[in-house]
């Protein structure tokens, strides 16, 4: 992982990626007990391209293909572990961006989703091992509760916490 | 039983995220080897069916 995050952070140095940090799994470690995950995410801005309104991860892909990695599948393969890029397509996604933790991995620096705002994506996300994360994240004491019904209320997702509040806690 | 395995979870829960990483880094591995050893195991029998229906 650590190989991995110091391309990534390369690959941010030299203009290919603006802001990025881990989410999902990897990132939900960050919080609480490590769980078996086969990939990492990785929410990141693009830059804008010059004459163009589209995003696209071309650009990345063609770096580090440059580089070795190989695709596989909706993964690249960066030093041992299959990544997955999800480019930040909305308010809450960049929200997410601006305010991720800094931390390190073995004297690599990297950024991490906090965790108000890794709860707040599984939850629009909805699946299975989303919701059971959530509960992770309850159980733990891991979440700022007024934090996260700000954020879920700010982007229209408070009526989804109370459905899943009245669910399953 | 319980208490010991909240306690566990406790534990795992505040180690570092360098350590933390490292335990993913070993979880991984050994589900590539459980997997690898699968894959072994279905290519025996797919060779062994193999066997069989050259025999017949």
């Amino acid at each position: 992982m650590k190989d991995t995050l110091s391309i990534i952070n390369q690959m941010q140095a030299d203009g290919v990626i603006d802001h990025y940090a881990i989410a999902g799994a990897v990132g939900a470690t960050f919080y609480l007990e490590p769980a078996a995950t086969f990939d990492i995410d990785i929410l990141v801005v693009l830059p804008n391209l010059p004459d163009s309104s589209l995003l696209t991860l071309s650009p990345l892909y063609t770096y580090l293909s440059h580089r070795g990695c190989r695709v596989e599948r909706e993964h690249i393969v960066i030093g041992n572990w299959p990544v997955q890029f999800l480019p930040a397509g909305d308010d809450l996604e960049k929200n997410a961006l601006t305010e991720a933790v800094p931390t390190e991995v073995e004297g690599v620096r990297t950024w991490v989703l906090s965790a108000e705002y890794l709860v707040a994506l599984a939850l629009r996300t909805g699946r299975l091992k989303d919701r059971t994360r959530i509960l992770e994240f309850l159980e733990r004491g891991a979440v700022d509760r007024q934090r996260l019904r700000d954020i879920l209320s700010c982007h229209g997702l408070l009526s989804a916490w109370e459905h899943f509040e009245r669910r399953y806690l | 039983m319980n208490r010991n395995k909240e306690e566990w979870r406790k534990y795992m829960a505040s180690l570092s995220f360098s350590e933390k990483i490292r335990i993913l880094e070993r979880l991984r591995e050994r589900s590539r080897v459980i997997a690898a050893a699968g894959l072994r195991k279905q290519g025996a029998t797919a060779r062994q069916d193999s066997d069989k229906r050259a025999a017949d």
